[in-house]
C-alpha cells in the first residue's frame, strides 16, 4: 500500500468521497482524542508497572501535528497506529525457605521403687499421724537439685536436672518428716543427693545429721542406695541411732559394737541397711574390712567360721561423720577407711581446717584421692574444692536462730598465781634456754601446759580468779532458773570446779566418766532443775551432742584451735535454743592464754580464706616458730612440722 | 514406627522457648508423668530468622518459628503422645494448629492467690470469711482483650487457649482431671530452661 493509498484509509475502511465546503470556511477545531497506547506487560503483577505517560506525550505531539495537517488538507486524514516494544522488566526472586530445625531426645527410665529390705515399711501408714509432707504453691519453685560438676556427660547432667523440686520427690515418696525442714537443710539435702563425693561443713548445730539421713532415705527410696556405713566417734553412736530413728524410722539401723566374735557376725550380715561403727572400732576391724575389700575384686573369701564374706563387698555409701579425724592422711584411721570399697564418700564436719590445709587434703584423700595437692595456696585451695563442699553458717540461713553473745572476760591473775605463774615462766625459759640444741618442742608444750594450769588454779594455795569469775555468773544463771556448760582441757580442773560449784549441783562429762553413764549424765542435766551446771572436757563434750536448753557456755580455758571452741559453743547454740545463748570467754592477761589467743586469731582467719572470699591469706599454721615464739626462743634447726 | 501411648495414661507435654541474644530460638519439650517424673526432654538445635523471613513473615513470625516450627517439630519428635501440651510462650500456641492434640497455654500464678497453698504461709494472714462459693471454677471462661485467647481456670492454674482453638479448653479440662492437686503446671518450665541451658553450653 503506498501513501495515497494509506491516506485514503482510515482505520482499514474506504474513505467517504470528500464533501465540499464554501472558502473561506470555519477552521475546524482541532479536537484531539488522541488514540491512548495502553501496554500491559506479559504477566501483570510480576514485579513492576511500566509508567507510559511519557510515551503518550510523546505520541501526542506527533498528533498535533497530524491534526495541525489536517485542518489544512482536506479531512478526513488517516492516523497510522504503531506497537511499542519495551523492554521487559527484570524478576529479583526472594526465597523464603524453612528454617530447618535440628532437635536432640532424650529418655528417661521410669522411676522405680524397689523393696527396702530391712527396712520398716510403714512411712505411708504413719502418715495420718505425722506432718504432711512439704509441698508448694504453683510458681514458687522449690529446691532443685543440680548436677555436680564432674557429671559431664550432658545425658548424666539432665537427669538431674529435670527432676522436680525437693521438695516434691519428699512429697510424692511419702517421706514425712518430725518437724518441718528449713530450706537451707532442703538445700543440703539437693547438695548430697547427686553427689558421689561430698563435703557437708556446715557450722555446728544447723542438722547436718539430719541433711545426711535425708538423703540416705531419699536415695534408698531412689534404689540408689542399698548398703550404707556410717564412721563416727564412739560417743556419738547412740546420737546417730536416736536420729534415725527420729527421721528415718523405717530403715534398720545397726550399731557395730560387742567383741570380735560378734562384730564378725554383724558385718557379715546381709540385708543391714545402715551400719553404724566408730573409728576406733574400725581400726580394730581393718583385717575384717581388707579382706572385704578383696572380695570385692572378684574372690570370695570366707569369714574364719567359713559362712560367707566377712563385709559387704562393696558399700554404695561410706559416711564420715567429723569427718576431721580422718585429717592425718599417715594415720591408721585414714588408711582404714581409704580402703573400704565403695560407691560414694561423704563427709560431715563443722571444721574441715582445724589446723592446716593439710586437713582438707587429708579428707579430700578419702573423697577424692589425689585430688588436692598439700602445696597449693589456700584460696586457689578453696576454688578446687567449691564444688565438693557445702558451707553454711548460722548467720547467714537462721535469721530465728537466738543470738550468740560473747563476752570476753580478761581477768587478772590473783596475787598467789602471779607469783607462782613469774616463778614458773622465769624457770621454764631459763630452762628451755640452757637446753641449747638438745631443746624440742615437748620442752616447750611441757612449759605451756605448766603455765596454762597455773592459769585456772594456783597449785599451792588454790586461788583462781577464773573461779571466782565463774562462781559470781553461776549465782545469775542458778538464780534465773537457767543451765550452764563449763569446758575445759583438763579434767583436774573440772574436778577441782565440781568441788568448789558443789552449791549449783554440777554434773560431770569427760573422759573419766564411762561411755555407757555419759547419756544418763545430759539426760540428768536436761530434765533435773537442780542442775545448772555441766562441766564438760572439749575432747569428750564437743561434738555431736544436742545442748540447745544450756543458755550460757563458759570456756575456762582455751583450746589449741578455734574450730575445737566453736564445737563446744555449738553445743548449746543450735536448732531449738530458746533464746540468746551467752559465751564467757576466760582469759588470764598477760600471760601464755593471751599469746595463744592472738595465734587463734590467725587462725580464723585462715578458714576464712579458704571457705569465703574474704581476703586474708594470713599464716597457716601454728608452726615451731610460732609456739618458740611464745617465749621469744628461736627454734633449734631442723625440720618445722605443724605442731598443733 | 512408635507405639504411641494411649490418652487414658496422663502424660503432659511442656513446651518453651528461650531467646539467646547471640544463639537464637532454642526450644525446650519435656514430657512428664502424672507424678512430675521425667519422661523424655526434646530439645532444638539454635534457631535464627534471617533478615528476609523477619521482613516478609512480619507479626507472623513469631507463630510460624515458635509454633509451626519449633513446637510442631518437638512434640511430633517425641515417642509418646501427650493428654496435651502447655507451654508458656504465647506465639508457641500456633502449634495448636498443625497437631492433633489440645495446646495451652499456662499463665503465671496471681501472686495473691499463691499463699493460701502453702500452710505455713497462711498462718500468716488474715482469712476473710464470706458466704460459701459456688463449686466450679471460680472463673469463667472469658476472652482478653485483644480477643485472640479465652481464659479459663484449671484448679489453682490459669490456661488460656486461642479463641481459634476454643475446644481445646474443654480437652484440657477433661484430661487433666484427674492431674494430682499438688501438681505445678508452672514449675516444669524452668526445668526446661536449666535443660536448655546445660544444653546450650554444648553448642558454644
Amino acid at each position: 500500500m503506498n501513501s495515497a493509498q494509506r491516506s485514503s484509509m482510515t482505520h482499514g475502511k474506504p474513505a467517504k468521497p470528500p464533501c465540499p465546503k464554501p472558502w473561506p470556511r470555519k477552521t475546524p477545531r482541532a479536537v484531539l482524542r488522541p488514540n491512548v497506547f495502553t501496554w500491559q506487560p506479559p504477566n501483570p503483577p510480576a514485579v513492576k508497572s511500566l509508567d507510559l505517560r511519557a510515551s503518550q506525550v510523546a505520541l501526542s505531539q506527533s498528533l498535533v501535528l497530524e491534526a495541525f495537517r489536517q485542518a489544512v488538507l482536506p479531512l478526513p486524514v488517516a492516523v497510522t497506529s504503531e506497537a511499542l516494544e519495551l523492554a521487559r522488566p527484570r524478576a529479583v526472586a526472594v526465597r523464603i525457605a524453612a528454617p530447618r530445625v535440628r532437635v536432640r531426645g532424650f529418655s528417661f527410665a521410669p522411676p522405680e521403687r524397689p523393696e527396702m529390705s530391712g527396712a520398716v515399711p510403714d512411712c505411708n501408714s504413719a502418715a495420718s499421724t505425722q506432718p504432711t509432707p512439704p509441698t508448694l504453691a504453683p510458681g514458687r519453685g522449690g529446691t532443685r537439685i543440680r548436677p555436680p560438676h564432674d557429671i559431664v556427660k550432658l545425658e548424666d547432667r539432665l537427669h538431674y536436672v529435670l527432676q522436680p523440686p525437693l521438695e516434691h520427690l519428699l512429697a510424692e515418696r511419702a517421706l514425712h518428716f518430725p518437724f518441718r525442714p528449713f530450706p537451707y537443710q532442703f538445700e543440703g539435702v539437693a547438695f548430697l543427693y547427686p553427689r558421689h563425693a561430698a563435703v557437708l561443713a556446715d557450722e555446728m548445730g544447723l542438722g547436718k545429721t539430719m541433711q545426711a539421713i535425708t538423703a540416705i532415705r531419699l536415695l534408698m527410696r531412689c534404689g540408689e542406695l542399698r548398703t550404707v556405713l556410717l564412721v563416727c566417734p564412739k560417743p556419738l553412736v547412740t546420737n546417730w541411732q536416736r536420729e534415725f530413728a527420729q527421721w528415718a524410722p523405717e530403715i534398720s539401723v545397726m550399731a557395730i559394737e560387742g567383741d570380735r566374735a560378734r562384730r564378725a557376725w554383724q558385718w557379715r550380715l546381709p540385708d543391714v541397711p545402715v551400719r553404724i561403727a566408730n573409728y576406733e572400732l574400725l581400726c580394730r576391724d581393718r583385717e575384717l574390712l581388707e579382706s572385704g575389700a578383696v572380695a570385692a575384686q572378684g574372690e570370695s573369701p570366707l569369714s574364719s567360721d567359713g559362712e560367707g564374706p566377712v563385709v559387704p563387698t562393696q558399700f554404695d555409701l561410706v559416711l564420715l561423720d567429723e569427718a576431721q579425724r580422718v585429717k592425718n592422711r599417715s594415720g591408721a584411721t585414714s588408711q582404714v577407711v581409704r580402703s573400704i570399697r565403695r560407691r560414694r564418700s561423704w563427709a560431715l564436719t563443722g571444721t574441715p581446717v582445724e589446723n592446716t590445709t593439710e586437713d582438707l587434703v587429708g579428707i579430700f584423700e578419702f573423697l577424692v584421692p589425689g585430688f588436692l595437692a598439700p602445696d597449693l595456696k589456700p584460696r586457689r585451695m578453696g576454688r578446687a574444692v567449691r564444688d565438693y563442699v557445702l558451707r553454711r553458717t548460722k548467720d547467714r540461713v537462721l535469721a530465728d536462730l537466738p543470738p550468740k553473745l560473747f563476752r570476753d572476760a580478761n581477768l587478772e591473775l590473783t596475787p598467789e598465781q602471779r607469783e607462782t605463774y613469774q616463778r614458773a615462766e622465769d624457770e621454764g625459759v631459763v630452762r628451755l634456754s640452757s637446753l641449747g640444741g638438745e631443746l624440742t618442742i615437748q620442752h616447750v608444750f611441757e612449759l605451756i601446759l605448766r603455765l596454762k594450769q597455773i592459769c585456772n588454779f594456783d597449785p599451792v594455795s588454790g586461788t583462781s580468779s577464773k573461779l571466782e569469775r565463774l562462781a559470781a555468773d553461776l549465782e545469775e544463771v542458778a538464780d534465773s532458773g537457767r543451765k550452764a556448760i563449763v569446758f575445759s582441757q583438763w579434767v583436774g580442773s573440772l574436778d577441782r570446779l565440781a568441788k568448789q560449784l558443789h552449791r549449783f549441783g554440777p554434773l560431770e562429762y569427760h573422759g573419766k566418766i564411762p561411755p555407757k553413764h555419759r547419756d544418763a549424765v545430759i539426760e540428768r542435766f536436761r530434765s533435773d532443775p537442780s542442775r545448772h551446771v555441766l562441766l564438760m572436757s572439749y575432747g569428750a563434750g564437743g561434738v555431736g551432742l544436742n545442748l540447745q536448753f544450756a543458755g550460757y557456755v563458759f570456756l575456762f580455758d582455751r583450746w589449741w584451735n578455734p574450730a575445737v571452741e566453736d564445737q563446744a559453743i555449738n553445743r548449746a547454740h543450735r536448732i531449738g535454743a530458746d533464746g540468746p545463748i551467752t559465751v564467757t570467754r576466760f582469759l588470764t592477761l598477760d600471760t601464755i592464754e593471751e599469746r595463744i589467743d592472738f595465734i587463734l586469731q590467725e587462725k580464723r582467719e585462715l578458714f576464712d580464706t579458704i571457705f569465703s572470699d574474704t581476703t586474708g591469706g594470713r599464716k597457716p599454721r601454728l608452726s615451731q616458730d610460732e609456739l618458740f615464739g611464745l617465749f621469744e626462743l628461736r627454734m633449734p634447726s631442723g625440720d618445722n612440722p605443724a605442731a598443733a | 514406627m512408635q507405639h504411641k501411648r494411649p490418652h487414658s495414661i496422663c502424660i503432659l507435654g511442656f513446651l518453651t522457648v528461650v531467646e539467646h541474644p547471640e544463639q537464637g530460638l532454642f526450644g525446650g519439650y519435656l514430657l512428664l508423668n502424672h507424678t512430675g517424673r521425667p519422661l523424655e526432654f526434646h530439645c532444638t538445635a539454635p534457631l535464627r530468622p534471617n533478615r528476609a523471613q523477619e521482613i516478609l513473615y512480619g507479626p507472623s513470625l513469631g507463630p510460624f518459628l515458635y509454633g509451626e516450627q519449633i513446637g510442631a517439630t518437638l512434640v511430633r519428635h517425641a515417642k509418646a503422645t501427650p493428654c496435651a501440651v502447655l507451654t508458656d510462650s504465647e506465639p508457641a500456641l500456633a502449634m495448636g494448629e498443625h497437631l492433633d492434640v489440645p495446646v495451652a497455654l499456662v499463665l503465671p500464678p496471681d501472686p495473691a492467690d499463691t499463699f493460701t497453698a502453702d500452710p505455713e504461709d497462711a498462718r500468716a494472714h488474715l482469712l476473710r470469711l464470706d458466704t460459701a462459693h459456688n463449686a466450679g471454677p471460680t472463673v469463667q471462661p472469658h476472652r482478653t482483650g485483644d480477643g485472640k485467647l479465652v481464659l479459663f481456670d484449671l484448679g489453682r492454674h490459669r490456661l488460656a487457649v486461642p479463641c481459634s482453638c476454643e475446644a481445646h479448653r474443654n480437652a484440657i479440662t477433661d484430661r487433666l482431671a484427674n492431674l494430682p492437686e499438688s501438681f505445678d503446671l508452672v514449675e516444669p518450665f524452668g526445668r526446661i530452661h536449666e535443660a536448655i541451658s546445660e544444653a546450650r553450653k554444648g553448642v558454644r
